[in-house]
This record gives C-alpha cells, structure tokens and sequence, in this order.
C-alpha cells in the first residue's frame, strides 16, 4: 500500500490483486553479484565478452522447436537479474534482495501470442517449453516433436552505449549503507517539524538474451538505479504533511549529481513539505496553468502517450485514425525517444530484439506516428518503432513508451510566466491516470504555487489537473526554450510496469480544470499575452 | 496442484541453515503458484499465457536486526548462497528491539493449516479446468458486452486470469504448516459510441471457485456502464448530497484502511493516531476487516508470518475501535498481532496489509436511497484515486464521472467534473447504507450516501 504515491499510475487492470509488480523489494549482495557479473563476464556489459547466459546452441535448437509446428515468429527471452535496495525508515536501515532467473518463450501466430516461461537454465527444460508454446500456438499443425527448420542465429550490434558505473558491486554494503544513514541524518535534521521520513536506494542489473525466428540474437545489460525520499512534517497546530521527491537512471551512482544529487532529492523532499504547511488550497475552475520544465512530462504521458500504444490506437483510443492529422497546437512536438543516455527509458534494443529509435509521434500539431512493437505494427500496418517491452521474462512484449516529451519552443521561462496575469505553476505532479477511450485524464499536483500579476507567488496545496488530452495538446498555447528531459523514478503500468523517461520544456496550458479545495476562480483575463 | 513435500523440507533445511550460519531466528515462505492469463480481442483470443513460479524468500534475524532477500532458484546451493549472503548483509543494519518472528505469543492455529476448510480458499478446480474452457470462458467475456448493445464497439482490455497458489512456511519458533488458495477473475472495459460521443465502462470480478465465476455477467455489466454513460456532460459547480456505488466504495475504503495501518500510527503518519475509542465516522458506518470470512479471497489460516488471522472490527458505529497490526508492530504497541502481515508472494518481506476488508451493509434497498434525493449526485467513477487523495491530510480532490439525480431517479449521465472535501469529513457525512453488499476482490461495499459534496464543474459561461 505504501507504494501509492510512488507510482505513477496504478491501473484497475491490475485486478486479480496479485499485482505485476515484480519489484517490490530488493537488496544487493556484492558475493551473488559477483557470481552474476565477473565470473559470467558481463561486466564489460556482455558485449565484449561473448559468453551468452545460455549458448547459442541451446537457443538455436530451441528456436527450431518453437518454430517446428508453423508459428508466424517466436522468440526467447533469457533473463537474470539481481535487485538490491537500502532503505532507511524511520531511522533504521534495512536490506533487501532479490535474484531472479528465467526464459520466457512466444510464439506468434495470426495475430495470437502464446506464452509460457521457465525458471530453469536446463536445455530440455527449454526445449520442453518450446514445445508446449510451438504446440499451443498452432493446434493440428505438423505431427512429431521436430526441430523444424534451422534459423542461425547473428549477434546484432548497437552503437549505443549505456555505461553503469560504477557497477553495484563495484562498492561494498557498508559503503552504500553509510550513504543513505547520512541522507537520512540529513532529513531528520533539516526541519524541527520533521515526523517521520524515508529514504530508499535500489540498484538493478537485469542480464538480457533474446534470441529471435528472424535470426537476431541480442546480448544487453539494463540497468536501473533510484532513489528517492519522502518527508512527513507535522506543525503546532497538529497538521501533517508529506512530501515525496526522486530519480531513476539507467546509470550508476556516479548520475546522481547536481540536481539529481541525493542530498538534493532529500532537500526537496523536505521543501516540498514545508510548503504544503505552509500552502493555501488550490482555486478550483478553468484558467491558465504553466508547467514547469522537466517532470511534468508525465501529463502528456498519461493524457497524450498512452492513446498513442498502437495496441491501444487500434482497440480505439481517442487518437485512432489521426495519422496526418491536427491532434496538438500547432509549434507541439511529441518525441518517444530510447536512445538518451541515463534515462530510464532507453536501451540499445527493445524486449523482441527492435533498435531503440528515436520516434516523432507529433510534429508542429500533426499526429506522425504511434508506438509500435511487431505484433501491433503488423495489425496496424505500421513499422515497430522499438516499443515492444517487457517487466521480465515472465511477461509478453507490449508497446510501450520509452521516454516522452514535448520538445522546446523558443520563449524564455521567465516571460511564460510574467505574461500570465493569474493561473497556477506547476513544478512536479503525485501522478495520475487516464481513460485512453475517452481521453480522460486526471494528475495530482505535488509542488505548485499561485500565479499573482505575472509572478510565482504563495505555495498552494490539493490542485489536481484533468481534461481531455487532445484539448490540453491543442490549449498550448506558450512553449519554453528550456527542455529538460527528467529521469524519472515512477513506473508506468500497463498489465506490468516499466521505467520511463517524461520531459517538457516550461509550457503554458491555456486553460485546463483545475481541482482544488480553494476559491473558483473564473478565467477573466487569464493568460491573454 | 499438489503439495509438494520437498518446498516443506527445504522450508524447514532453510531455517537449519540459517542457524548454522549464525541466525538468532529465521523465517521462509515458500510460494509455488500457477497462473493463466488470456487476453480476447474480436471475439478472438489475442494473447494466452500459462505460468508456473516458485521462489523462496528468508527473514535472517540477527542480534535483533533482520535482514530479508528472495530469489526463484529453489537449488539448496542456491538457497544456501542466500542466507550466507544475508548473514553478510545483517550486521549492517540497525538494531530494533521490536524486530521479532510470530512465536507463542502472538497466537497459534492448533490444527494443521489446510485441515480447516472454513480457512481455505481453494478450488482445484480452478488450477485443473481444461486450458480450452478457459478460452471459451474468456471469449464470453468479450462477445457477452459486444452482443449487448450494436453501440458497443470493442474492448480495450478483456482479460481472465486465474492462479493457484501452494505457500511453505517456517520459523526458527516452531511455526510451520502450508495452505492453497486459489482466485479466478475477469475484466474488460469496453467503449460505447453513438454519433461523435464516445464513453467508456469497465467491470471487473474476482471469486474463489470456479463455478461462481460468471464471465458473461462481468462483461455486461461493463457494457452497460459504457452505454450508459452515452450523452454525458459536465454540470456547473455545486454542492449537493452525493450517492457511492459499491465500487467506487471499496477503492476509498481502502484508502481509509490505508491510515488504520498501526506502522503508519506508530510512525507518526496517520491522522487517526490517539483517536481510539473516539468517534471518527457517522453512527452508521461500520469497517470490519475479516481475515476468516468463509470463502472470502483474502481467507487464509494464517497471515504472511504465521499468525491466525482473525476478525479486527476497526470502526464500530463510527467509534474507532482497532488498528491492523503484524508482530513487529504488536511488540511497539504492546498488544497482540491482528495477523495482518500481507504476503503477495515470495518476493515480498510484507507489510501491513488487509485480509477480507468490508464496510457493514444497512437495510435500505439502493433506489429507496436514490428515491430521498431531489437533486445529487451519484458517483460510478473516479479516476486516479492514488494521486487525488492525500492519504496524510485525507483532502481529495478527484476527476468523476456519474449520474445526475434529480426527483429521487437518474436523471442523465455526467463527465467532467470533480468531487473535493476530506476523508474524515467524508466518513463523518455517509448518510443511507444499502443493502448490497457487493465484493470487488477482497474489498466489499454496499451503496451509501453522504450529506453534501462539493463538485466542481465547468465554467460557468460555456
């Protein structure tokens, strides 16, 4: 339950209550990460090192057996991944871990994906699951338990790079144990009125394999590390607040720096807090909101990117149909981009094998293009754009975002806001959901403050954002010169999570409801430049 | 699914393990599940996944630290490896006088955990059904919503999913046992268009056998939401009396749930903290968490520790009367654990958490409710409940979607506003309790009205 705030959307597909949230709870053993990294050679990132974690020929044979009965394409995906995290609540420092090995197999045929996995490294156990998908996906197809066809297999090769370092093995426990018992120090003595707070590191390495009926293999290293902290205050007159603030990068600690910094996540977290003591409630009604530069990305996000998952377009969203058409302001551009160094939401190649690209969804207020992995972008007649992502092993690919954000205009920061006369200013938001059929969506304002006469002014508190995403692309009417793409530590859900990127320039919403506890506020003269 | 004896053995070897390498005390839970999920799509399936999935997590508890790590290799080399690794990582961290395993104290089952049928959810059946009546069973879902209206247009989700699940227990307090328990669900969301406007509605539904499971009433269900929202519009701000259905219910009581937990109490994070005994809600509002309800999904012999779990009245006719309480916060408080330690699988050390959660029906049929109304408000859907309520304030502010009701009938359905207020004010204002009763998962919820609402609609010129 205390994941809440975390997560950038928790999704009612997620029903039967035993969640998709594989990573729950983690801690790094440098003796088990060792026996990952060094003694299996993927510490110069696989790739230099050759050895695959199953051998080319046991996925050779294997691929043979899923594709033996008449399946369209299949593919394996091998996985080992080890998860550790530190974590100081209320003071007291704990550990978890989490080592997790496994194959996943699909077959595709017309359109249907069968899938199974394995948590053994046996080759008869894999060639075993083959079968069964190879069976299941093509009933009264070939008689006989034949290898089929041989597909060779070529190792495919990336000119992206995404260097981890150092490498969580490369620092010991109590290295790592000292550094979060010092940002917890931080936090308790920032502020008299702090109550309670949170500070929670994790480090994870996820070893990938796949290997592919169209004769890709691909050997990667993902890597993830985050942080983040979550601050309660109480005042003297007894009213509690909390406040939460973090990162995630596919990159070692040695990100963390600057704004990213540790101490700098703790001190927002405590800011953040404060505030909300100090807050008025949020005016309610429709008027102009500007969005800071950075994490506020995660409103198109949800309100924008998710209509644009081909496997969503083509069961109906709100943007079906729009390729060639107005779906923004005219000077918005929409980019779904894998390939940024550190972000989250890049990778050399995508959970089926696809390299990352960089995919232009909107251009100047034209729907381009959707995200597309190959089952989608065979249904839609499309290319995939390297979206087919996966949790784990355990999960099918699904089109997915990588890291979404609007793209830089060429008004300064400064004059967006002067030329507002009364609105809010949004810094960073709880996260939120949408209705991808109607375009609903909703987001909840962590960090805001009233916009008075063209200047930021007091601290406001509850403000909530809703609408319809095509209105909210087509009432931007004001876009920065100062994108910021932010590493984000939340993760999207959609049957399963995934870490994203989100970014923005400071943008202005013309007008979008604003929720709130506060005075309604009707959108006299607003924003008018 | 059968037992396994060999996770009980290595359950046990485990914790003989983690003595021999220098434990105080140590606890494993073994979970062994299987699953199936299909996805249906044009009346066709669009995606089937079968899974199987063991894995074994330990709680290593040294010189009153505990430190926790799991993993899906069940090889005693394997294993092995993890509590030498945890007997490493241990001593790092902070000692806590409350740290403790479930022992005597906290309450033992006194018969074998599976022997009690009363305090087993599981039907075989669910595990054993051919792969192939899954599949029709999931096509119904679909084509059940498609066939009741020509306004609907397709689903954007339609999923079955079922899972068995076999847990091994042990502690190094003489606690040991295993249990079943087994769901099976359905949900899907469909759209409805008619003319340019285009709504959506969604149901969802899980039971514990298979024979109650019911994929064509799931996927009416949420086809009529869908058509029945056709025509919504926003309404102009207001404060009116407000009707909740079940469904919506259940996610707020949750939410208030959320605050009842005694480690968000103790830790100073919950506005509920020194209010027991004290009125915190209406005369008629009544939550029970009850982890022994017979048949219920969150029903199991013991919690995620190894404590009975049992019935916790938390608030009684609006008087606050228990928290949700694990070992490590028993031992704080001074009281006995609830057993409310929640265990998704072997990958999860717990928390506190809920079993069968449920807010005491009334005896008013929902339409005499409605009847009583002459003009309000009544809320079918809420969307991103975790980011529009402050679960440390409990002020809300949430994007809604409903039925305006106007001389005690609906009058039209309504997109486009939001609701606002104050979770304790909230539970201080619920007026009329139905008498339906209805489960979502583990969370159940009759209709219920509350005084006046705040909802903020459009701007007032448009």
């Amino acid at each position: 339950m205390s994941d809440r705030k975390k997560r950038r959307e928790i999704s009612r597909r997620e029903f039967l209550g035993k969640s998709a949230v594989g990573v729950t709870a983690i801690t790094l053993s440098p003796v088990l990460m060792d026996l990952l990294l060094t003694s299996e050679g993927c510490k110069t990132g696989g790739k230099a090192a050759g050895g695959l974690i199953i051998s080319e020929d046991v996925l050779k044979k294997a691929v043979g057996f899923l594709m033996a009965k008449g399946a369209d394409f299949g593919d394996l995906y091998v996985e080992k991944a080890i998860l550790g995290s530190i974590q100081s609540d209320d003071r007291k420092i704990s550990t978890s871990s989490l080592i997790e090995k496994g194959v996943g197999v699909r077959a595709v045929k017309d359109g249907k994906t069968f899938y199974a996995y394995t948590a053994s490294f046996e080759p008869d156990e894999i060639y075993q699951t083959a079968r069964l998908v190879a069976d299941a996906a093509v009933q009264g197809g070939p008689a006989g338990a034949g290898a089929g066809s041989i597909i060779n297999l070529t190792r495919q090769s990336s000119n992206l790079t995404f260097p981890i370092t150092p490498l969580p093995a490369d620092r010991s426990v109590e290295n790592k144990v000292e550094l979060v018992k010092s940002l917890s120090d931080r936090a308790w003595s920032a502020d008299a009125r702090v109550v309670q707070a949170t500070q929670f590191f994790r480090e994870i390495i996820r070893w990938v394999n796949i290997a592919t009926s169209s004769g890709k293999t691909i050997d990667q290293t993902l890597g993830l590390t985050e942080f983040y902290a979550s601050t309660f205050m109480k005042d003297a007159q007894g009213n509690l607040q909390s406040s939460f603030d973090g990162r995630g990068a596919y990159a070692g600690r040695d990100f963390f720096t600057g704004d990213n910094s540790f101490a700098n996540i703790v001190d927002t977290s405590v800011k953040r807090t404060k505030n909300l003591l100090e807050a008025v409630d949020s005016p309610r009604g429709v008027f102009p909101v500007v969005l800071a530069a950075g994490a506020n990305g995660v409103i198109f996000h949800e309100s924008c990117g998710h209509g644009m998952e081909a496997d969503l377009v083509y069961k109906g969203s709100n943007f079906k149909d729009q390729l060639g058409k107005p779906t923004a302001a005219k000077g918005v551009t929409l980019i779904d981009d894998g390939t940024i160094p550190f972000l989250p939401g890049s990778f050399a190649f995508d959970d089926e094998g696809t390299p990352s690209q960089r995919t232009v969804l909107i251009e100047d207020g034209i729907q381009r293009n959707y995200l597309c992995d190959l089952v989608w972008a065979k249904k839609m007649g499309l290319q995939s754009t390297g979206s087919g992502r996966r949790q784990s092993f355990r999960f099918a690919p699904l089109p997915r975002m990588r890291n979404t954000y609007i793209d830089k205009g060429a008004v300064s920061p400064q004059d967006i806001v002067a030329a507002t006369k009364r609105g809010i200013y949004v810094v960073d938001t709880s996260g939120g959901q949408v209705d991808v059929i109607t375009g609903n969506f909703m987001m909840g304002v962590s960090e805001g403050y009233l916009i008075e006469n063209g200047k930021i002014t007091r601290p406001i508190k509850g403000a909530t954002l809703s609408g319809m995403g095509v209105q909210a692309l087509k009432s931007i009417d004001v876009i920065g010169n100062d994108l910021l793409i932010f590493p984000s530590p939340g993760r999207c859900g959609k049957f399963q999570t995934a870490p994203v990127g989100v970014g923005m320039p400071t943008t202005r919403v013309r007008s979008i409801l604003v929720g709130g506890k506060g005075e309604a506020w009707e959108d006299k003269e607003g924003g008018a430049r | 699914m059968k037992e396994k004896k060999e996770y009980m053995d290595l359950a046990l070897w485990a914790i003989e393990r983690a003595k021999a390498a220098g434990a105080d005390g140590a606890e494993t839970y073994i979970s062994d599940s299987e699953s199936v999920q299909i996805n249906v799509s044009e009346r066709q399936v669009e995606q089937v996944q079968a899974v199987l999935d063991a894995g074994i997590g330990v709680r290593f508890l040294k010189d009153r630290k505990i430190a926790f790590g799991s993993s899906n290799d069940l090889s005693r080399d394997s294993v092995k490896s993890l509590i030498d690794d945890l007997s490493k990582k241990d001593v790092f961290h902070t000692p806590d006088e409350f740290n403790v395993l479930a022992g005597k104290e906290s309450g033992l089952l006194d018969k074998d955990w599976s022997s009690d049928p009363d305090l087993i959810s599981y039907d075989p059946q669910i595990g054993e059904a051919a792969i192939q009546d899954k599949i029709k069973s999931a096509i119904r879902l679909e084509v059940s919503g498609l066939d009741y209206s020509p306004k609907v247009k397709g689903a954007m989700y339609a999923v079955y999913q079922d899972g068995s699940s076999f847990v091994y227990f042990a502690n190094s307090n003489g606690i040991a046992g295993w249990f079943p328990s087994a769901g099976v669900g359905g949900g899907i969301e469909f759209s409805a268009v008619e003319g340019n406007d285009q709504q959506s509605g969604s149901f969802s539904k899980t039971v514990t056998r298979f024979r109650d499971f019911n994929p064509d009433e799931i996927g009416r269900k949420a086809a009529e939401n869908a058509v029945k929202m056709l025509g919504a519009k926003p309404i102009e701000s207001c404060e009116v009396p407000m009707v909740v259905s079940p469904e919506i219910g259940t996610e707020m009581l949750s939410f208030i749930v959320y605050m009842l937990s005694a480690d968000e109490i103790q830790k100073g994070k919950s506005l509920f903290a020194g209010k027991l005994g004290a009125k915190v809600g209406a005369a008629s509002f009544t939550l029970i968490d009850d982890g022994r309800l017979k048949g219920g999904l969150g029903t199991r012999p013991v919690d995620g520790e190894g404590v009975p779990q049992q019935t916790t009245p938390l608030i009684v006719d609006g008087i606050l009367k228990n928290f949700l309480y694990d070992c490590y916060t028993a031992k704080k408080g001074k009281v006995k654990s609830t057993g409310n330690r929640a265990r998704g699988d072997y990958q999860s050390r717990g928390g506190i958490g809920t079993t069968n959660l449920y807010m005491k029906q009334g005896n008013v049929k929902p339409e005499t409710i409605m009847a009583g109304i002459s003009k309000g408000f009544y809320l079918t859907v809420a969307l991103g409940l975790f980011a529009g309520i402050d679960p440390v304030s409990g002020d809300f502010s949430i994007p809604a979607a409903g039925f305006m009701i106007e001389k005690g009938k609906i009058a039209f359905p309504v997109r486009g506003i939001s609701i606002g207020g104050n979770l304790f004010e909230f539970l201080n204002s619920v007026d009329k309790i139905g008498d339906d009763l209805t489960w979502f998962g583990s969370t159940a919820c009759p209709t219920f009205s509350t005084k006046l609402i705040k909802i903020g609609g459009v701007s007032q010129k448009k």
